[in-house]
């Protein structure tokens, strides 16, 4: 028997499809007879009192969930999301430059250092991925911090934007889809593929309304895991290998039949009803994780 | 030896700027210099792609952003045997209060402030530390007693101008490799604790300073192929 620790903050309940998969989360780890407790920011000088630690709160090296991952790291604690995959996936340029190394096919992209940002470099990269191209902030989740730009004005500014965080951005080819497939990992395995569809008249699963701040969602659409292509499995495996063993949400798009990575995840979205809708076995899988 | 340096070092040392660095594929240890190390600006990129060359290289990614978030920081240091004070991370001012009385040392946990700390000899003091560090209670604080008095030094490959210091500044260095940072120590009776580390403002940086720097640097050249990361 384990005591797992989940940590979230206020805001992972307030979506009601988030709150009942934390749920079934709970559910499914005292099935096993395991313990299972919610672990807010108030509570962090608990986790040594814990076997393991599932972060369900958003990761970042700057936030308060590295602090929980890499101190359950230090301490010998089983931890999902590890502080490494944090590192990875939250920032893209790591990432990027990770999978240019071990040849995992990925989206084409250029990176930008900030002292770069005049003019030849901009036709440059206009020549090399066409119009338009996507601007991608390192520290890019939810479909936030990635915007299109088609002339060199509205390249500066939204780059311009995105230096002020971070000292180098991520240009990459502007490749419409009608879906994004999703393909959740642990451990080297496939656990769930979605398709995350592309809301009709946007180019990405999440898309603000013209002049409005409200988000506007694709549909969630969730395969059988046996469908899952071939090819799409060993592009989505083999991008998590340089990544880590945890757990992942890999997004991917097919064109012409090839498979390319957009990136790799940590702390992929887990909404009852969702992602877990043909595979109901992903909570005690993650439990067993876990605990093992 | 392969020296990437924000810093203008004396003449007579070569060292790649940067922006150079960055579109290289330069191979070999990799000294990376900067006044700033912090995650997602030019000093950490610079590790980064030391680390993805395959370069052995000073800092490492895990070192900055463990040295610059003062709970790993501490959990580190203490675990290798160097002086810490007991540290909480909450954005409870009734717990700093309860587990930690007054006065208490308060740093930021947060993305959007890098530098400084706050003390509080008492609750108001407390309170407007915990708001204004934890941004409006957004995010949470790193709490610490303060027992004695706090001091701020520059440490340049481990060494600094405080001979009570001098000692700690070293295990730091050896556990972070972090060549240009100041370090916050608190002083309690003549015993020196580490209490935060954080990048040096590049207009700290005095002439004496890069002369210091550039020294090191040389030496570490003369150290050749014993130098290890």
């Amino acid at each position: 028997m384990g005591k797992i620790a989940c940590f979230v903050e206020k805001y992972n309940f307030s979506d009601p499809r988030e709150e009942s998969a934390l749920h079934n989360f709970k559910h499914a780890a005292e099935e096993q007879d395991h313990e299972f407790h919610f672990l807010f920011r108030e509570d962090i000088n608990d986790i040594p009192n814990y076997n393991a630690i599932f972060i369900r709160a958003t990761t970042d090296p700057l936030y308060t969930s590295y602090i929980v991952s890499k101190t359950a790291w230090e301490l010998g604690l089983k931890v999902i999301d590890d502080p490494e995959s944090i590192k990875i996936c939250a920032n893209k340029i790591h990432q990027y430059a990770l999978f240019e190394k071990y040849n995992v096919p990925y989206i084409s992209t250029v990176f930008l250092n900030k002292d770069e940002l005049h003019h030849k470099k901009i036709l440059d990269i206009f020549h090399t991925l066409g119009k338009p191209v996507v601007i991608k902030a390192p520290y890019t989740s939810f479909s936030r911090y990635v915007e299109k730009a088609a002339c060199e004005t509205s390249f500066r500014d939204i780059a311009k934007r995105y230096f002020k965080k971070s000292d180098t951005i991520a240009i990459q080819k502007f490749t419409p889809t009608q879906f994004d497939w999703r393909v959740g990992v642990l451990n080297d395995q496939v656990l769930y593929t979605c398709k995350y569809m592309i809301p009709t008249g946007k180019w990405k699963h999440g898309a603000k309304l013209r002049g409005k701040p409200t988000v506007v969602w694709g549909r969630t659409v969730t395969m059988k895991k046996q469908t899952t292509p071939l090819k799409l499995r060993e592009t989505a495996l083999k991008a998590c290998r340089v990544v880590g063993k945890g757990l992942y949400g890999v997004d991917v798009k097919e064109v012409d039949g090839e498979f390319v990575v957009v990136e790799v995840n940590d702390n992929p979205s887990i909404y009852a009803g969702y992602e877990d809708l043909r595979d109901r076995d992903i909570y005690s899988k993650i439990i067993d994780y876990l605990t093992e | 030896m392969l020296v990437v340096s924000s810093i203008d070092l004396s003449s007579s040392l070569r060292a790649m700027k940067p922006a150079k660095f960055l579109s290289s594929s330069a191979k070999g240890f990799t000294l990376n210099l900067n006044n700033d190390y912090r995650y997602m600006k030019t000093g950490y990129y610079v590790s980064l792609h030391a680390e993805i060359l395959g370069n052995q290289v000073i800092p490492s990614c895990e070192n900055i952003i463990d040295s610059s978030r003062t709970p790993i920081l501490l959990l580190r240091a203490a675990r290798a045997g160097i002086p810490t004070m007991k540290a909480i991370v909450t954005d409870s001012v009734k717990k700093i209060a309860t587990e930690l009385g007054f006065p208490v040392v308060v740093y930021a946990v947060n993305p959007f402030i890098h530098e400084g700390y706050k003390t509080a000899a008492n609750q108001t003091a407390l309170y407007r530390a915990v708001k204004s560090l934890g941004m409006n209670y957004k995010f949470a604080v790193c709490a610490q007693p303060l027992k004695g008095e706090m001091s701020t030094v520059k440490s340049f490959f481990g060494k600094c101008d405080d001979p009570e210091i001098q000692p700690i500044a070293e295990e730091v260095y050896e556990l972070f490799q972090i060549p240009i940072c100041q370090l916050h120590i608190q002083k309690i009776a003549g015993k020196a604790y580490l209490s935060g580390l954080q990048p040096i403002d590049k207009t700290e940086l005095d002439p004496a300073d890069v002369k210091r720097i550039s020294r090191e640097v040389l030496h570490l050249y003369m150290q050749g192929d014993h130098i290890s990361g």
